[in-house]
Order: C-alpha cells, then structure tokens, then sequence
C-alpha cells in the first residue's frame, strides 16, 4: 500500500480525533466553572457533592470512565442505546472527565485572587456578578491558561483511549492499517500526527498568553 | 478588545448555565430519540439491519483493506446471507475485550469472526461450525525452539480473552502452560509479532489461518509454525444466548450457500478452502 492511501485512511481517523478534541474542550471548560463553583459554594451539600465527583472522575481511569458511560444505560437501566450511542458515549465521558480537573485549575486561579480585590470592589459599589466577571476572571484566565494548555496536551493524546469503544480515531485506525498490512509505519504516522497536533496547539495557547499580558 | 472578550465570557457563561443545569441528560435522551427513530425507519422501510461484530485486526477473517474498507472472509459471507435475506449488513468493529457486553447490550446482532465455539459452547447460540481451525505456537526460524517442549521458561505471548489463551489455560494443557516462563496477553496480534521480531517474546499462540497471514505477508522464511498443535477447534457464529431465531435464519441462509457453491467460492477467494468444514450433515 503506498503512502498516499494509508494518509488517506488515516485522515478519517484524524477527523474523528479533531471532532472528540474539539467537542471536548467546548463542553468541558464551562462545565468545569460549574464544578468549580460547586467545589467553592458555601453550601456544605454542594460542595461535598463536587468534592466526591472530582474525586472519582480523577481516581479512576478514563477508560474504565469511557466504559461505565457505554454500557451502564444497558447494565444499569436495561436500555439498549445501540451503535449511535458509540461517540455521544465517547464525549460525554471525555467531558465529564475533563471538566473535573478544569474545576481544580479554575480555583486555583480564583482562590489567588487577593481577598482585597473583592474588598475594594466591594467599596467601590460592584456587585458580586461584577466582581467577578469584570475583576476576578479576566486575571483568573489569564493565570490559568499554563496549566489549562497542559490538560489541552494531554486531551489530544487522550483521544487516542476512544480505541475502547472502537470509535474509528486516529489511533483506532492506525492499529487497524498496521495489523491489515503488518507494519509499524501507521504507527509512527500516528505518534507524528498528535505530535505536530499538538505542537499546534502550544502555539495557539501561547498566542493567546501574549495576547493576554496587556499588563505586562 | 475588552468588549469582544466580556461578549466572549458572557457565551462561555450562557454555555456554562445550559451545559450546568441540563447535566448531560438532553444530550443523552435525543441520542435514545435518535436511535429510536432509526430503528422505526428501519423496520418501516422493510429493511432490517444485521449488525456484525467483529475484531477489525484480525485478517483475513476481518480487516481493513487498502481502500479503508472493513473486508474478509466472514464478512464477505455475512454479506452474501444479508442480501439473500434482504437484510442491510452493518459491519461493526469492536474491542474484543468488551464484545459480550457488546452483544448483550444489543449493540451488535452476533459475532461473526473467526470465533471459536470450542470452550464457549455454553455461552452462546451457536450455528454450526464452518472452519475448522488450530491453534498452533508462531516462533522465530532461528529462535532454534522445534517444539512446544522447547519453550519451557521461554516468554509467550497470546490474545487477550482468545481462544488461544483459553486453550493454553485448559486443563489438557495447564502442565505445558506452566513451563512457560511467563505468559504475556496481548491487545492485538501486530502487537504480538512485533514483539516476536524485537526479541522480547519467543513465542506467540494464535490461530492458524491468522498465523499463515501473519507469516505470508512478513519477511519470508522468518517465522514458523510448530508442528506439535496446542488444539483443535471450530470457528462459528456467535449469537446471543436463546436467539435462535436469528440463527436458524443465518445458519439456513448459509446452507443455501454450500448447496449453490456460493460458500465455496468465497472461501477460495480468501484461499481459506483448505480449512472450511461447513456441512450440510449438521442440518
């Protein structure tokens, strides 16, 4: 097989791979303000709950998490979800993942904000929802972002566990060519495609990070 | 500047809200609604679909070819019984380690790829057996191991959750399996060879008809078989536990085929006609 059909076959996968990406990042980041939120609230319930989600969803692995989020409507409600739910189940268990370790950059970033800020705005008339969208989280984004472009890192590299739910990425994929044609290239193919990826997404992070030093 | 990224977090806000207070379960429910949907127009439409499973790394009996196309021997006789039946084939690859779940959750309809019934009689509907298949050891030419007492304290590497592995833990076996000195599963066989090639395993146990691919379509001369057979054992088609129904409508279908030598001429086209055993006695 030459070259150009194996990047041919390939390419689908790295659609599937960008799609889980993408998806992900879109769902993830707001829901993980929300948990964050929650982790903070001042209402012990609600901050148990989060504390006991973001402890599971980073104890146990995403594969296993992938998995119970497959075939738990089956095993746990008896509801047969056919193939469909393949990619919805993939998503959803990247999201919920993902979201709980967004939640802990978020507030990390908004507990470094000086508790004087929230005083001062206080004085000067703000209230809390202004405080917090004018004040706090424009500084919160811009000090989270380091840490927020290691999680996006490992979310492309991530992608490549769909394998389990046989979702046709990237990965999926290249173990497919390689057994069908018994060689490693698909291999090293794919190893250099998440590479320039995510090449590609320090740059941007990076460009987003000047962007933001409008202080400095 | 600073009103295009306060419009910007006001949207991630509005998607926060939406994302918080809905948890997933709108997302979820028109996913069921979906696959509802799909499955009314399917049998509005008088054609039913036939969902089958199969290992997507496991030629010849399903693989992916050079046009990205999912082929193989089982697959090209699951769509010969589908268009008999006029039934649509989905061919559906899955993760070998989770396929029971697969199948008991409905996501496919049976397991059709190279899948041994020997040691798994009990766990589901079966048709009658239509490849007779081995499970031999695969070893390096030069490795200078010539039989299957050789590979005492040699590493060996197998399937996960194959038959291979199965037949290696059995009981008329469990003395050889013990002399190895270690036993390593593996996720697939390209895997496997790898290691076979690099040194780091001696051995690998698998099936026959894989293995004669396996060592076709690498270096010549570098691999060989072992004369002396872990097992033998059949190939069938998989269905879910109690679903005779679907099966007699396959297993008839494939009859059809041996009468009319349409199965035969499949399986020369995959050049497996040496190991079929389909036979119309069984009926």
């Amino acid at each position: 097989m030459d070259s150009l059909t194996m990047l041919k076959q390939l390419g689908e996968g790295m659609i599937v791979t960008g799609e889980i990406f993408f998806l992900t990042l879109l769902f993830a980041l707001p829901l993980g303000l929300v948990i964050a939120f929650g982790r903070m609230a001042k209402n012990p319930i609600l901050r148990t709950v989060s504390k006991i989600y973001i402890s599971i969803m980073r104890g146990t692995p995403l594969m296993l998490q992938l998995i119970v989020v497959y075939f738990a409507p089956y095993y746990v409600f008896g509801i047969k979800m056919g193939s469909g739910y393949r990619m919805v189940a993939v998503i959803l268990g990247f999201v919920l993942n993902y979201a709980a370790y967004f939640a802990e950059i978020y507030r990390a970033g908004i507990q470094a904000i000086p508790a004087g800020q929230h005083e001062a705005a206080q004085v000067l008339g703000y209230s809390k929802g202004q405080t917090f969208f004018k004040i706090i989280l424009p500084q919160v984004i811009k000090r989270i972002l380091p840490p927020v472009t290691n999680e996006v890192i490992t979310l492309v590299k991530d992608t490549s566990l769909a394998f389990v739910l046989t979702v046709a990425e990237m990965f999926t994929l290249a173990k497919q060519v390689a057994a069908a044609q018994t060689t490693v290239i698909p291999l090293m193919v794919a190893g250099l495609f998440y590479y320039i990826f995510n090449l590609l997404v320090a740059f941007v992070m990076e460009a987003i990070e000047k962007k933001l030093a409008y202080y400095r | 500047m600073k009103k295009l990224f306060a419009l910007l977090l006001c949207a991630a806000m509005t998607a926060a809200m939406l994302t918080g207070c809905g948890e997933k379960t709108p997302e979820a429910q028109s996913a069921v609604e979906e696959k509802e949907d799909v499955s009314e127009t399917a049998q509005e439409g008088g054609k039913k679909t036939f969902t089958v499973g199969f290992d997507a790394e496991f030629p010849p009996y399903g693989y992916m070819d050079d046009n990205g196309e999912y082929v193989g021997f089982d697959l090209s006789l699951a769509q010969e019984v589908c268009d008999r039946n006029g039934w649509e084939l989905v061919k559906q690859p899955i993760n070998w380690d989770t396929k029971d779940m697969e199948l008991s959750s409905g996501a496919i309809d049976c397991i059709w790829n190279g899948f041994t019934i020997n040691g798994r009689e009990e766990e589901y509907t079966w048709s009658v057996p239509y490849v007779d298949n081995s499970q031999v050891f695969v070893v390096a030419a030069d490795a200078g191991i010539a039989s299957s007492a050789d590979l005492a304290g040699k590493v060996v590497a197998v399937q996960a959750d194959s038959s291979a592995l199965a037949a290696l833990n059995s009981e008329e076996n469990a003395e050889m399996t013990a002399t190895f000195g270690s036993l390593n599963q593996f996720a697939d066989y390209n895997t496997a060879f790898m290691d076979l090639e690099a040194g780091s395993v001696d051995a690998v146990a698998m099936d026959i008809g894989v293995a004669n691919y396996q060592i076709e379509s690498r270096e010549a001369g570098k691999f060989v078989i072992l004369d002396d057979y872990i097992s033998t054992e059949q190939y069938g088609v998989g269905f879910f536990l109690g679903n005779k129904e679907l099966r007699d409508q396959v297993q008839n279908t494939l009859f059809e085929m041996l009468e009319d030598g349409t199965f035969a001429k499949i399986a020369e086209e995959w050049g497996l006609s040496d190991v079929v055993c389909l036979s119309a006695d069984e009926k």
